[in-house]
């Protein structure tokens, strides 16, 4: 079965356009053209990757996102505008994986959806699992657990969890972080780990604003508190 | 704010020495010491003028009585014996005396001893000869009231002279002088007090409103006067605080103008970039026209998408839109990583052994090393090399961190220097669009983004015989 790409966005002409790009590299893609469109088609035949822009007619990109993420992990790319600054933040508050901004080269949006494809992958089958109290890792079958339950994370929530629990205790710092999660270098923006390391606490802390896991070194970074 | 080069001021020379603060008050200690001294004069010549009135009318009086008496009681005087007793018997007050001319003998009363060689030789004459005059004269170094009456119902010649010191008056009127220039010099003192305190009123709102001002200018739109309870002043803070919301107005209009045009081309340009990406993938199936036509494309069209980013960048920093997303970074680190992500990975870094650590943000140091390589590539034939030291303290003695940028091209010229950091400057170099996406924005951008930051950014002309230019900024140090 092929890759397939769900695109939602209202301009036309880029819409056309991307589609081309994306199928160049070999992969199908669907297109949606407003929010409600998107998550009908998404029902229907699904997507291994999700890119949608924030600016939509009817329901916004947020919503859209947020819906999506209720059911599944896929793996979702949001599209932002360049001066937006809150909006990457709430984007990625919204459960989407990553970001681009408008206006984007073709070759960095397929660069995101090839490491999303990677993350998308088991982390590790030759990782055992792992346990820190009541919290339960296991890389190999991508599953964690906390007290006995299931934690639905999304594959980047998952990725970023098991990097930290690969040396408990380690502080990693957000380059290391996004170097080894996202595959972005030194310059990566450092809010994709801080607002990830948000959500992931919001789903394995039974108190997130006092983190019993991942636990934040001021200046230094984050680790995972055996 | 922080110049874009070492610092240069510029002083109004020819501004008054003296302020409107030091002219008011020497204008109220002026008129203070003006009034009081026409008052105290017009006192003192009014009340010289009545005391010395005063006096002589009282003499003279004295003086017509005595010799009134001296004259009844001479018709009965047989010789000389007689004439003294009588002037004995005169009564003086303290500081006159009375002498009595008989013939040709002069007998004085009083102890004060008042003589012939006291009178005038003049008043004397006319006494004399019948005339009763008076005259101030110095008499043993007083000034003295000299009266003489002849004597016309005796049966001889006879005159009565009486001298009335006028020291006692003297010394009342140099009192008063004392007091009054006393009085004068309190005036003076009030007026300069008065005057301070009338400055201090009227020029309390005018600072007020000269800070409100730098604070508009120093880029908080928002300032305004609150409204002043004095009448006078309301019309002046009604006034300022139209013409700043007119300033903030157009300023946000046209930083909203170049914000909303580049947001507008996003879209499009999103088209373009896409399409662009699409026909280059086919290139090798165009025909050799197309292909050059397309490549064309291609690099202008990435040249256009910089300037609108460039663009809207710039326009966050005018509507002052600008945040700084800071975070300690270790300068020699940052500057390899800098030098990696823009292509120039081989460029020697120069760094001391410490570790120096920058308070900074990430994304927009990366454009200032980003825009100066490129400047160093485009006009001086590629960076050499990238130094990084410890700066000479700014404004508060924060410490800071120097990053230099080296070429081995022709230099700047010196009067080039200042505005080469100016948006879309076009030096002697300028017009040659080569090979390099360059939009004329970069050096002002790295110079927005070093200012954000409090720091400095300059170039100088490399010394010690090699050519070429050198770029310096200092960004704060990060201190735990």
């Amino acid at each position: 079965m092929s890759i397939k790409i769900l695109t939602v966005e209202d301009d036309n002409s880029i819409r056309t356009v991307v589609r081309m790009a994306l199928e160049d590299e070999g992969w199908e893609v669907l297109e949606a053209g407003n929010g409600e469109d998107a998550l009908a088609i998404f029902k229907r035949d699904g997507a291994n990757v999700v890119l949608i822009d924030i600016m939509l007619p009817g329901i916004d990109g947020f919503e859209v996102c947020r819906s999506i993420r209720r059911s599944t992990d896929v793996p979702i790319i949001m599209v932002t505008a360049r001066d937006d600054t809150h909006d990457v933040v709430a984007g990625l508050e919204a459960g989407a994986d990553d970001y681009l901004t408008k206006p984007f080269e073709p070759k960095e949006l397929s660069a995101r959806i090839r490491a999303l494809l990677r993350r998308a992958r088991s982390a590790d089958p030759e990782m055992t699992t792992m346990t820190f109290g009541d919290l339960e890792i296991s890389p190999d079958e991508g599953l964690v657990t906390l007290s006995g339950e299931e934690v639905h994370l999304t594959k980047t929530e998952f990725r970023l969890l098991v990097e930290l629990a690969s040396s408990p205790g380690r502080v990693f710092s957000r380059e290391q972080l996004l170097e080894r999660v996202w595959e972005y270098g030194y310059f990566g923006d450092g809010r994709l780990v801080d607002v990830h390391v948000r959500r992931l606490r919001t789903k394995i802390e039974p108190d997130p604003a006092e983190p019993r896991y991942v636990v934040t070194v001021r200046g230094l970074g984050y680790k995972l508190q055996a | 704010m922080t110049s874009a080069g070492p610092p240069t001021r510029t002083r109004t020379d020819d501004s008054r020495r003296f302020g409107l603060r030091a002219r008011l008050i020497a204008a109220f200690g002026l008129l203070g010491l003006i009034l009081s001294l026409i008052l105290s004069s017009a006192t003192y010549l009014f009340a010289q003028n009545s005391l010395v009135n005063r006096t002589q009318e009282v003499a003279l009086d004295r003086a017509n009585q005595n010799a009134a008496e001296v004259s009844r009681r001479s018709r009965a005087l047989d010789d000389e014996e007689q004439a003294r007793l009588l002037v004995e018997q005169v009564f003086t007050p303290e500081g006159s005396a009375a002498l009595f001319q008989v013939r040709d003998g002069f007998f004085g009363s009083s102890s004060i001893g008042f003589g012939e060689e006291d009178i005038d030789e003049g008043l004397r004459i006319a006494v004399e000869q019948g005339l009763a005059v008076q005259m101030l004269a110095d008499i043993r170094g007083e000034t003295s009231y000299l009266i003489g009456i002849p004597l016309k119902q005796v049966g001889f010649r006879a005159a009565y002279y009486e001298e009335t010191s006028l020291s006692g008056v003297e010394d009342t009127l140099n009192s008063l002088r004392l007091a009054l220039l006393a009085g004068s010099l309190l005036s003076t003192v009030a007026g300069v007090g008065l005057g301070f305190y009338a400055g201090r009123t009227v020029l309390s709102p005018l600072s007020t409103i000269s800070a409100a001002a730098t604070k508009i200018a120093s880029g908080d739109l928002d300032t305004r006067l609150s409204a002043d309870p004095d009448r006078d002043l309301q019309q002046l803070s009604h006034s300022f605080n139209e013409m700043a919301t007119a300033l903030q107005d157009r300023i946000e209009r046209d930083a909203r103008f170049a914000s909303d045009v580049s947001h507008e081309l996003r879209s499009p340009l999103m088209t373009l970039t896409a399409s662009i990406a699409v026909l280059e993938r086919r290139r090798d199936d165009l025909p050799e026209r197309s292909r050059v036509a397309v490549d064309l494309l291609s690099a202008d069209i990435n040249r256009f998408t910089h300037l609108v980013e460039d663009l809207l960048e710039i326009s966050r920093f005018d509507v002052g839109a600008a945040d700084l997303d800071r975070q300690p970074l270790e300068a020699g680190e940052f500057v390899r990583q800098a030098l990696k992500m823009v292509g120039s990975p081989n460029v020697p870094v120069r760094a001391p052994d410490i570790d120096l650590f920058i308070n900074g943000d990430k994304r927009r140091l990366l454009q200032i090393m980003q825009n100066l390589i490129d400047n160093a590539a485009k006009y001086g034939s590629g960076a050499t090399g990238v130094e990084i030291s410890r700066a000479a303290p700014e404004g508060f003695g924060t410490p800071m961190v120097q990053i230099s940028v080296i070429d081995e091209g022709s230099g700047v010229p010196d009067a080039e220097q200042d505005v080469i950091f100016d948006r879309f400057a076009r030096g002697s170099e300028g017009g040659r669009r080569g090979s390099s996406t360059g939009t004329g924005l970069g050096l002002a951008l790295a110079k927005e983004h070093v200012m954000l930051h409090g720091g400095r950014i300059w170039v100088e002309n490399r010394s010690g015989g090699s050519t070429g230019a050198r770029f310096s900024f200092t960004i704060p140090e990060y201190t735990p």
